[in-house]
Formats: C-alpha cells, structure tokens, sequence
C-alpha cells in the first residue's frame, strides 16, 4: 500500500469542490458579453398635452372633443439594431397602460455595443394570440384579450365624446387581429439622432412620445360621430393601426 | 492514524454533499407524475399537440378536474363547467337547445359535447378559440353564461384552503394564475378521449353490427363521411347546412369570426359520437330528434342559400327504409364507458 500523505489527497478535494463550485457558478451565469441598461420612458400625449384620464378635454382633427378613461397598448419584441449585431429583448412583452403609471417606464438589460434604431412591435406577435394562455404581461385578466374570438387586443382606447350617438356617449376603440389581411400588428423603427452606445455602468434613457391625436388620421379618417365604437378585428381595427402606428417619436436620449 | 483522519474527512465531506444535495430536493418536491395521451388504435394523430407548453400529469389532470367541478368559477357559485358540460350527456347539456347561465338568462348557442378535443383545432361553433387553453375564457366571462371575472376567480381560489396545495403539485409552486388554472382545465378536458362505442369495437373487430346497423353504416359511408369524417365523424370544417338563419338569433355563424361573407351562415361540422346523448341538434337546438336533422337533410335543406356546402346542392336521398337503417347505425356511436368513466366523474 502507497502511503501517501493525506494533505495530497484533502489538497486534491479541494480542488474537485472549487472546481465544482466554478462550474456551478458558471452555468447559472452564461451571460458572458457586457451589458448595460437602457431604460425606455413612455410619454402618452394628444398632441403636446400629456393624457390624463378622466379629466383633460382633447380635440381630434375632426373638431370633436373627447375625453380619455383608459388606454392600453402592447410593446413587444424590442430590438436595437446595428448591421453587425443587433440586440432583442427576450421575452419582450410590455403592457402600457396609461391608469398605472409603474408600466410607462422599463429597463432593457442589453448587450453592449452601438446601435442606429429602436425598433419594436405595436401589438402582440401572431405566435403568443395561438399559443394558450399566457402570464405577465399577457395574462387575459389585463382585459386586453378577445375571449370569443381569441386574440390579444392590442390598443385599446375607451372614453367619451358629445360627438358619439352611442349608449352614454361612449368611445370604444380595441383595437387587434394578427391574420392575413386583418393583421393589426405594427412594426415601429425609430432611428436614433446620433449612435446610441450601450456600456456597462452606463445607464441611458430613451424618451418616447406616443402622440395620440394620430390615432385619428392617416390610412383612415376616424370620426367618432361615424364610429364611435371598433371592438373586433377586421379591415377597419387594421386600417386604424396604420393611424396610430405613426405616433411613436423619440423626444429625447440621455445618459441618466 | 493520519489515513483514518483523511477516510473521516472524505466520508464526512461526501455526506455533507449529500445531505446538501437531498435538502435542495426537499425545497423542491416537486414530483409530479407525468401521463401520455393515448391515441386510439387507427385513429389519425392530433394534427397539433395540445399538451405542447403544457405537460399532462395526474396533479395538473386532477386539479383541472377540480375547476371544472366547481361553481365557484363563476359569479354567483352556481355555475360550474360541468353544469352546463354534463358527463350523462357527453358533456353536452341534457335535452336543452340553449343552456342556462348566470341570472335566468339563456346561451344563444346549443352546448356542444366534450370529447377527443385534442383533434380539435378550432374549438366553438364558428371556431372562434384557437387553443383548448383560452376557451374557458369565454364562458367565463359571459354575462349570460358564468358571469365572472378572471380576477375575483383567483381571488376565490387562493382563499381556498385546498387549491394552492394543489396548485403546488400541479406546477410546483402554491402560485395561482390564470395560466395555471387554464392549463390545468386544458388538461383534463383535453384527456377526455370517447373510443369505446359500439362502433369502434366494430372497428377494432371487437364486434359486429346488426344487419339494419351495416346497412345503415354503409349508407353513412356513402352519403355522410363527406363532412362527418371517420373515424372522429367530423372534420372539423365550416359549412352551411342549408338551415335559414335564426331571425331572433341573427346568428351568421363562422362569418362573425372572420368578417367574410362567404363563411355566412358555417358552422361547425359537429363529430356525430355520442349523438343519442347530445340531442337537441345543430347550432341553436331546433331539431329535437335525429329523425328531424335526417328530414332536414332530405326535404328541409334551403338549396337557394348563397353559401350552402356544395355537397348539398341537391339534398340527400334517402327512403324511410334507408333513414330507419341510418338511424339504428348513428346509435351505434353512444360510447356508455365514456358517460360513465369515474376518471372523469367528480365522485
């Protein structure tokens, strides 16, 4: 029998558990490339004034005034784009809603590098309206989904208007439909004024301004005493995408 | 000495990564037993797998069995799944055109029956629901059927002092959501498979049919498979059937869902399985017997309707021999093991 000193042999344990603890360590963080922090802040305005629910009076281009009790949309699938390698957000699904003031803002944890464009979805991808049921922000209980023709909603603006014959002057606009030719969905590319550079340490915010007094003109003219309501898929939730898919401007980038 | 010291010392470090190892596990018992759908001999696979993002097993089937049982998932706790998806009656509601929901008020479609939804791609009478998981969405919230909301469901089921353990065997964690909940329903609506009626084991050669049973079998063949696809009976098309529309109702059908003329007045090709069971018949309950739908078939079909199923145009021809014959084979398709499967039973 080999009589070696025992020091060897804890020596050589020792090694084995770090080394196990290293792997370990590792696997649980595969996210080797540097990231940095971007976060996106939303502005919901009519024009220059800011949306307040329930309380400010607006006026569409139509001359007909309106007021705002609740609006909802879907921001999905961001990305950060460049020619070399862009940057996607992974379980990219963001529910603005305009009565919870926690959801205007969010951080993208993105890969360090320097990027042209924002880009993102106005809706939810045609995978997550076939797929069951969803959680976060896609659980059905937000109201943001069609239960007897299933499919997110994904703008939803509802309020009131003297203008709107409807039961209590209402206005209803859901806004959805994710196939052929009903397919609401939105593609947004806001290109950056000067090279946005991402690092770690850095935290850089991205103002956008949704200007909703697009909501009323452009592929469509949506006058509330003609349609005060749209509240299924179809031509005219499509053509009314096209409105409001022209609201988004970047207002303003910085480094906070 | 100093070799005992080092066995000591690995025996110890060995245990304490057992030990280490087996209380991580104790965090997380979560164990649960996973289950197969199982495909009838000679039946076509599912042409989507409905358990895809949700893995069938007994604790998700169970706890779906739970829900589906229970009235709390609706307003007034009156209101189960099963009060309207009865299992004596395929999961149909028993002898009713329309169903009743929350506040006396009626459905404003027959209930179908529930079975085999795995080969079911678009789920309601104008295929509205596109996944097995989001339909109960629908009743849920209707205000004439289940009157409730998501929120105040969940709301009821965390106070409950059985649910989250339940939840936690289903999926691991006591968390109760929406998605949870769907799932688990999906898992057990979608494990009810009916494969054991007359016909099938005619099928599977397990028996034989009567003369006035092959008879009508073969006239079925020849004049029905067309839409009522065997061996499921349906293939899960849209078509008119030639009935006028319901003025009260208005219901124009698959037309609501896609906002195409063309779809005016389709409706889902219902499976003809269980058929004693699910009576009255077709969208709106209006024929009371399945002497009535064949006589709808012969002499009752609107041919000047725009959008009548071309196989159709010119009726179905059939003597009251052949109708009587046709008869005693759609009995053949009452699977009684099914109705009365406890799998499937709430006791």
């Amino acid at each position: 029998m080999v009589n070696r000193p025992p020091g060897k042999k804890l020596a050589l344990l020792l090694v084995l558990f770090t080394g196990v603890l290293y792997s370990n360590a590792q696997h649980t963080s595969p996210l080797r490339v540097k990231r940095g922090t971007v976060k996106i802040n939303l502005l919901n305005r009519v024009k220059e004034a800011p949306v307040v629910l329930d309380s400010s009076e607006y006026s569409n281009p139509f001359n007909e005034t309106y007021y705002i009790s609740r609006l909802k949309y879907y921001i999905s699938n961001i990305s950060l784009n460049n020619t070399q390698q862009p940057f996607t957000e992974q379980g990219s699904y963001h529910l603005i809603d305009a009565g919870d003031t926690a959801s205007l803002h969010f951080n993208l944890d993105a890969a360090a590098n320097t990027y042209s464009s924002i880009s993102f979805m106005l809706g939810v991808d045609s995978i997550k309206n076939v797929s069951g049921a969803q959680s976060g922000a896609l659980d059905p209980s937000h109201g943001m989904f069609w239960t007897w023709n299933s499919g997110y909603i994904m703008f939803k603006l509802e309020g009131s208007s003297p203008a709107s014959a409807v039961i209590n002057h209402k206005i209803e606009y859901h806004i959805g439909g994710f196939e052929g030719p009903n397919n609401a969905l939105q593609l947004i590319t806001l290109p950056f004024a000067a090279p946005l550079q991402v690092q770690p340490g850095k935290n850089i915010e991205i103002i956008i301004t949704a200007d909703l007094d697009k909501l009323w003109q452009g592929m469509y003219d949506l006058k509330i005493a003609e349609t005060p309501a749209v509240m299924t898929p179809g031509i005219l939730s499509k053509k009314i995408s096209g409105n409001y898919a022209r609201m988004f401007t970047i207002k303003e980038v910085g480094v906070l | 000495m100093k070799i005992k010291v080092t066995i000591g010392l690995i025996v110890f470090i060995c245990t304490a990564f057992i030990f280490i190892a087996a209380s991580e596990k104790d965090k997380d018992p979560y164990k649960p037993t996973y289950l197969k759908l199982e495909i009838p001999k000679g039946w076509p696979k599912p042409a989507t797998n409905i358990f895809a993002g949700n893995p069938l097993t007994e604790q998700g089937f169970q706890l779906g069995k739970k829900l589906f049982y229970d009235g709390r998932l609706s307003k007034d706790g009156n209101f189960a799944c099963a009060g309207c998806h009865q299992q004596f009656a395929a999961f149909a509601t028993y002898d009713h055109d329309f169903s009743h929901g929350f506040n006396n008020l009626f459905t404003t479609r027959n209930a179908p029956p529930l079975f085999n939804l795995a080969w079911v791609p678009l789920l309601h009478w104008d295929g509205g629901i596109n996944h097995i998981e989001v339909q109960p969405l629908a009743p849920l919230t209707a205000h004439n059927e289940m009157a409730e909301n998501i929120d105040s469901v969940l709301k009821k089921l965390r106070k409950d002092t059985a649910y989250p353990k339940l939840f936690k065997a289903a999926f691991g964690t006591t968390l109760i959501n929406s998605q949870r909940m769907l799932k688990a329903l999906a898992q057990f609506t979608g494990s009810m498979i009916s494969c054991n009626s007359k016909y099938d084991k005619v099928l599977r050669g397990e028996a034989v049919f009567t003369a006035a049973e092959q008879k009508g079998y073969e006239f079925f063949k020849l004049k029905c498979t067309g839409c009522h696809k065997e061996p499921l009976l349906t293939d899960n098309s849209f078509r008119s059937n030639g009935l006028d529309v319901n003025t009260y109702l208005n219901d124009y059908g698959r037309m609501r869902v896609t906002n195409d003329k063309n779809d005016s007045l389709k409706f889902k090709v219902p499976s003809l399985r269980n058929l004693t069971l699910t009576f009255p018949y077709m969208h709106d309950g209006r024929f009371y017997t399945i002497g009535q739908v064949l006589d709808h078939y012969r002499n009752g079909i609107n041919t000047a309707q725009p959008t009548l199923d071309s196989l159709l145009k010119n009726r179905i021809a059939m003597n009251p021999r052949e109708k009587a014959e046709l008869i005693y084979f759609l009995f053949t398709l009452t699977d009684t093991a099914f109705v009365k499967n406890p799998r499937f039973s709430l006791l």
